[in-house]
């Protein structure tokens, strides 16, 4: 049975597409907008060296965004990838000053970004435990277990051939850009067009009747898991390479962030609704505020405040559209 | 609709914000009041505000003057670079005093009930005098005192315990010593006249908002031509620093010559922006860090000073302070103890050593650091 006929108003693939585009629409006008804005304050700020600069800094939280929509799309949520980054980066460094063949170094986080997201995941469907206890629970362990074991050390030392973040495709494309474009076409082709892609909106949208279409919800929570798991091992990759210092403790707020990125991005928190085109384009726009910040002379600690108004006006557009729709 | 609602929010917490920022500076500096060091090279002891003595004193000490005595030096942690420093530079002093030996134990993570542990076993076996760097002030004291009144001399260095469970205090650092390191090194390398920027922690951070105001007073009084830009915050976060970093760069170009880090996490993620944007040797970076995080960014010249203090200096000082202290050289009221080669060092704060101007390393020195 295909996953098209769903027959649920929510789950209409059209009809959620629509509403995407739209914001997907929205969050490219506030991208370009913010930009010409702030660049007519501060021509310096449109410089193509700040532009690429912004993208290249921020590039591993659209790619854990990736992922967190994923998660979220299939009516969960995920707040352990902060604290699962650091430990991937912790691991990765590690093996690097160990002397392990850098490609190892590099495929580590990958397959171990796997195993524990995709033991969450198991936990979660299969245990039927919330998502949000169980990654809180790993959310402790992980970084509990992650000061215990290099008691805060840092990593220092790092092999040159060590920082994949620095090379350039075709000598002038960073490679956190890169990956963070490819990964985001990759994947939002991959919700879009394949079946297990669109199972994630099923059993997100509604998972009764995605078993009644002959979707394991289990199996695709288990899947989703996994998947947010690789792409946080790449995410923390990028974060690891592109410093010659890796701190060994969890990033402060990180998995805010991924979150926040996720809501703007127009990823519904009831799940079901969303696209990973949403979450990198609310990604760059995030980083391009915090950047703007600084040029227009605000004091940095707006930049929160920016942030949560912006997922407050995220979410109540969104619950504002679905009364909207299942109201009429 | 929802462009409207969106729309409207973030161009009123714009507006709001630039309201604001127009009579703010943004510095970074607290409101305490500041004592900057004077100006000239030479460390001119700070105009100490006589605070009386108010270290505690062992009970029936044995007098040791001149005999050999035995010390156990408890750090917070052993087998990390920065302790095995301060281990070395205690060695080095027992090796020239002749008369000190000096033991190093301590717990393998930085836990206090374990750092209290060792403490009362090496209270039980005997010895003459326990050098400690406290996991935590309040919850040290305790078993320090015990220390005390059975007679056994106790000496602080880097991390301090309550004043009246040990009877000195061996400081690495005073703020405005700190701050003189720092201005004077970024005007040697940026130039009298530049303009620079500063990437701190928090503008609530205590230590961090003290040094930017000895900072400011400092460079006021003996580099007043020194432009400040901006201080941005970054919390102690390696990518964070990077970017904020990389924004200033970007946003002020010709106009940065100098970046400042407060913390061991923004200075290196400076010189990274610095290395990044190619402008080694036009941007100096100067700040607070370890050896081990800037060896990259010495070793290619990208960064010139690192300014901290030398803990081997700091085990070296804590031995001729416990070696003067059962000598009868140091007591309660002087103003000065000899240490070695490291000089006359000055009492400050009532019962605290000051180990004198901060280290700084460079290309030359910075290999001999392992921490």
């Amino acid at each position: 049975m295909s996953v098209m006929t769903v027959p649920s108003s929510r789950a209409d693939p059209r009809r959620i597409f629509k509403a995407l585009a739209s914001q997907e629409a929205l969050l490219a006008i506030a991208v370009i907008g913010l930009a010409i804005a702030v660049g007519l304050y501060n021509p310096r700020f449109l410089a193509a060296r700040n532009l690429s600069d912004v993208l290249l800094g921020n590039a591993y939280i659209a790619v854990a965004a990736i992922g967190m929509s994923m998660v979220i799309i299939s009516g969960n949520i995920d707040i352990s990838v902060g604290a699962l980054i650091g430990v991937l980066a912790t691991l990765s460094g590690t093996l690097a000053v160990k002397g392990v063949p850098i490609i190892v170094t590099w495929l580590a986080p990958l397959v171990a970004g796997i195993l524990i997201m995709g033991l969450q995941g198991v936990v979660i469907a299969y245990l039927r435990i919330p998502a949000i206890v169980v990654t809180l629970g790993m959310l402790s362990i992980l970084k509990g277990g992650l000061i215990s074991v290099t008691g805060g050390k840092w990593i220092t030392d790092l092999p040159d051939s060590f920082h994949l973040a620095d090379l350039e495709l075709l000598g002038s494309v960073p490679m956190p850009v890169f990956l963070m474009i490819a990964a985001t076409i990759l994947a939002a082709w991959w919700m879009h067009d394949s079946a297990p892609g669109r199972a994630i909106y099923a059993v997100g949208g509604n998972a009764e009747a995605a078993r009644l279409c002959g979707i394991s919800q289990p199996r695709t929570v288990v899947m989703v898991f996994a998947l947010h798991g690789l792409f946080a091992g790449v995410a923390a990759l990028l974060y690891a390479t592109q410093l010659r210092v890796i701190q060994s403790t969890v990033p402060p707020n990180l998995e805010l962030t991924v979150i926040t990125a996720s809501v703007v991005g127009g990823v519904s928190i009831l799940g079901g609704v969303g696209t990973v085109i949403g979450s990198t384009l609310a990604a760059i726009l995030i980083a391009e505020i915090a950047s703007a910040l600084v040029f227009i002379d605000l004091s940095p600690y707006w930049i929160r405040a920016v942030q949560g108004m912006l997922i407050l006006a995220t979410v109540i557009a969104d619950i504002l559209r679905r009364r909207r729709m299942t109201g009429a | 609709m929802r462009l409207g609602l969106a729309g409207a929010l973030l161009g009123a917490t714009l507006l709001a914000g630039t309201a604001n920022a127009a009579d703010k500076r943004w510095d970074g500096a607290d409101d305490l009041p500041v004592n900057p060091l004077a100006c000239a090279a030479g460390e001119a002891a700070a105009p100490a505000a006589a605070k009386p003595y108010d270290g505690g004193q062992p009970t029936n000490a044995p007098d040791k003057a001149g005999k050999p005595i035995s010390l156990v030096d408890v750090p917070k942690l052993i087998g990390i670079g920065y302790f095995n420093a301060t281990s070395k530079g205690m060695q080095d002093a027992a090796k020239e005093l002749g008369n000190v030996t000096v033991k190093t134990d301590g717990p393998t993570e930085a836990k206090i009930d374990e750092q209290i542990k060792f403490i009362d076993n090496y209270i039980t076996s005997g010895v003459d005098g326990i050098l400690f760097a406290a996991n935590d002030p309040v919850a040290i004291a305790p078993v320090l005192k015990k220390a005390l009144s059975k007679g056994i001399h106790v000496i602080g260095y880097d991390a301090n315990s309550t004043p009246d469970a040990r009877e000195w205090f061996v400081n690495q650092a005073e703020f405005n010593g700190i701050a003189k390191a720092m201005i004077d090194s970024m005007a040697k390398e940026a130039g009298e006249d530049k303009g620079f920027a500063i990437v701190t922690s928090t503008f609530t951070t205590p230590n961090q908002a003290r040094w930017i105001a000895e900072m400011w007073a400092y460079a006021e009084k003996c580099h007043p031509k020194l432009k400040w830009l901006e201080t941005v915050e970054a919390q102690e976060d390696n990518n964070l620093s990077f970017n904020q970093a990389t924004t200033l760069i970007n946003k002020y170009g010709d106009r940065l010559s100098g970046l400042f880090g407060m913390t061991s996490v923004a200075t290196p993620a400076s010189a990274e922006a610095v290395t990044k944007a190619k402008l080694c040797g036009k941007v100096a970076v100067v700040g607070l860090a370890t050896p081990n995080a800037m060896k990259p960014y010495v070793n290619a010249d990208c960064v010139k000073s690192v300014v901290l203090w030398n803990p081997v200096d700091l085990g070296y000082a804590a031995t001729y302070v416990a070696r003067a202290v059962v000598d009868g050289k140091l007591k309660p009221g002087a103003t000065s103890v000899d240490a070695g080669k490291l000089g006359k060092l000055n009492v400050v704060n009532g019962s605290e050593i000051l180990l004198g101007a901060p280290f700084i390393f460079t290309k030359q020195n910075i290999k001999d650091f392992d921490f």
